[in-house]
């Protein structure tokens, strides 16, 4: 069974939706983040209580500053909490030293930027290449994989080309294929479309929805969050979790209804 | 991962080439002139280096240095011929004199004597006509790079020396002294007719020892006589040094130029470095938030930082040995000299400036918030 933030809710679609294994990808309880000190002390996260099964894709919503980007950045280990707990995959982040963090979400977790972050000077295959290298894969044994990635977002013709070569949607799949390569059991996307016109971002949903319905060799499904404000993409999601002043707010169960899953990929 | 270094460093052109050039030039800077003063220092002692027969050199115990001459008269060659242990000692002469050139021009030369007997203190090598000859009076070598600065004189061409007829014998090779002047042979007791100096006519007697006499004795005796002070090769040598890196103040002058080149190379490879770190402190932060361990980024940071220091070494000292190169073509007035030892200084210089900025480099990188990827 799949658990919304709060105890009370549940999700009306969730045997359709997602959570391929039943198990519980995320799992955060009392968490709370802030940034500043003193009087400028800004809090970014009050207390947020989420959790997220395998398999299923979530979008986080919410206006500019109500700590969408601050949340994936805890659940991802790139940032730490202040209080609270958060798991990955059973996991409490705080347990880890700093080089296991580090380690951690080379294995786990692929991250897709609204400013796509590819590294200008190398070539698309490089680029998605980097995951693999990072856990320690040659650039030689690394290469066919990363092509056979960029294949399956349509840019198998472009494995060659660098960033500035190609246009905003292809770099966004580029960046897919290397979020996708070293096939990660949390993919974090940061307003995946925000920067790309429409069609090119149905394209690019299309690619994130496939990742969210794919099981890995021990049938294990992968999560995904995704940040945007893009309510034009709304229908892909599995379940919407709409935030507001640090906050994930209670919402009806229309509005996730409605919301929620109606792409028909399933 | 280094492959990636390279990439994120090779992609930024303007940068790259900014870095390699300025190692590049700090070596340049630092290996070429410590490479000039060498040659200087080595310049200095060049009429020693010519002279390898003698195991001691006497002269006047207040000079400093080889080209500084007080000279010796009659008695004090008789009273160092009569030291127990001496198998010989002969005059030496060592000075400047005027030369009037064919052409009309005038220019300073070194005038070197010998013993016309033995022959003590010849040229290395005579390179045309015959050291026989010398004896003949009036005549003279001419050492070969010296030729071109004396209007390209050819054997039986005649010059005056202060004012007196020489004639040109033959041409030897020897090597030039402090200040490169046109050096030219001849006995001595020519020397002293074209350059008259009167009752004290010898500003260094030759000493050899015999093979049974301890040198340090033969040395100690010499030294008891008065007015006078016994030098072997290498004391000679040593003060003459001395004197150039103390008393020219060139040491220092040159010790500054070089201090410039590390400075330099310190600033601009180090700004440069930081400023190409800077502007790739996204790509580090993607690396990081994807789960790069910060001893790889070290290495990413300090491979970048040994690629451009080794290629900047690479040119630095490949223009210096160019330049030494050039310096070692006959008749050039360029002095270096290019121990491996500057080598290995110029490596350490080398290394001190990419120091600089991969510390810098590796302060921000490590402190680096992943979190920045997201904004």
């Amino acid at each position: 069974m799949l658990i919304s933030h709060t105890s009370s809710h549940t999700l009306p679609n969730a045997g359709q939706a997602g959570g391929i294994s039943g198990e519980i990808a995320v799992r955060l309880s009392g968490v709370t983040k802030s940034f500043g000190s003193g009087n400028l002390t800004v809090a970014a996260l009050r207390g947020i209580d989420l959790q997220i099964a395998a398999g299923q894709l979530v979008m986080l919503v919410g206006p500019s500053g109500c700590g969408k980007t601050t949340l994936v950045s805890v659940i991802s280990g790139v940032l730490d909490a202040d209080q609270g707990r958060v798991e990955l995959f059973g996991v409490d982040w705080k347990s880890l030293s700093g080089e296991q963090k580090t380690g951690r979400r080379a294995e786990l977790v692929g991250f897709v930027f609204q400013q796509f972050n590819l590294l200008a000077p190398l070539l698309a295959w490089q680029n998605v290449a980097v995951p693999l290298m990072i856990r320690g894969m040659k650039q030689r044994d690394a290469k066919p994989l990363a092509c056979e990635a960029l294949a399956a977002v349509g840019l198998g013709d472009r494995t060659m080309a660098r960033p500035g070569e190609l246009s905003g949607g292809m770099q966004q799949r580029v960046a897919i294929a290397r979020a996708l390569v070293g096939k990660p059991r949390l993919l974090v996307c940061d307003e995946p479309t925000a920067a790309l016109d429409a069609k090119t971002g149905q394209t690019v949903m299309d690619l994130i929805v496939g990742a969210s319905k794919r099981v890995d060799d021990a049938g294990r499904g992968c999560c995904v969050i995704v940040v945007t404000h893009d309510n034009r993409i709304f229908h892909y999601a599995d379940r919407i979790e709409e935030m507001d002043d640090g906050q994930l707010k209670d919402k009806p169960a229309d509005f996730i209804i409605a919301g929620a899953n109606t792409h028909g990929t399933g | 991962m280094w492959r990636i270094a390279l990439a994120m460093l090779l992609g930024d052109k303007p940068k790259y080439l900014a870095l390699v050039c300025g190692l590049a030039f700090a070596v340049l800077l630092i290996s070429q002139q410590c490479a000039i003063f060498m040659g200087l220092l080595i310049r200095s002692t060049g009429p020693l280096q010519n002279v390898r027969q003698a195991d001691l050199w006497i002269t006047d115990p207040t000079v400093k240095w080889i080209s500084e001459t007080r000279n010796l008269s009659e008695s004090d060659l008789q009273r160092v011929r009569s030291v127990p242990g001496v198998l010989w000692a002969e005059p030496f002469f060592s000075g400047r004199a005027s030369a009037d050139l064919p052409s009309g021009s005038t220019r300073i030369v070194n005038l070197i004597g010998i013993d016309r007997t033995t022959m003590v203190g010849q040229p290395p090598k005579v390179t045309a006509g015959r050291l026989e000859d010398l004896r003949i009076e009036g005549a003279v070598l001419v050492e070969e790079s010296s030729r071109s600065k004396l209007d390209n004189v050819n054997i039986g061409d005649t010059l005056k020396l202060n004012d007196k007829r020489a004639v040109v014998v033959g041409f030897c090779q020897a090597k030039p002294g402090f200040d490169s002047p046109a050096v030219v042979y001849t006995t001595f007791a020519n020397a002293i007719t074209f350059q008259p100096l009167g009752r004290n006519t010898m500003p260094y007697v030759l000493v050899k020892v015999k093979p049974e006499v301890g040198l340090l004795q033969v040395q100690k005796s010499i030294a008891s006589l008065p007015g006078v002070k016994a030098f072997t090769w290498d004391e000679i040598n040593a003060i003459t040094i001395r004197f150039i890196l103390v008393e020219t103040g060139i040491g220092i002058n040159f010790a500054i130029t070089v201090l410039l080149g590390l400075v330099v190379g310190l600033a601009v490879s180090g700004a440069i470095f930081y400023q190409f770190t800077m502007e790739n402190a996204r790509s580090y932060a993607v690396l990081k938030a994807m789960g790069t361990k910060n001893w790889k980024l070290v290495g990413m940071v300090l491979i970048q930082a040994v690629w451009v220091g080794l290629i900047g070494y690479g040119i630095g000292v490949g223009m210096t040995a160019l330049f030494t190169l050039q310096s070692r073509r006959p008749g050039t007035e360029l002095a270096a000299l290019f121990p491996w030892q500057l080598l290995v200084g110029a490596f350490v210089g080398m290394i001190a400036c990419i120091s600089v900025g991969s510390i810098l480099s590796l302060n921000r990188v490590l402190r680096l918030e992943p979190g920045v990827v997201f904004k």
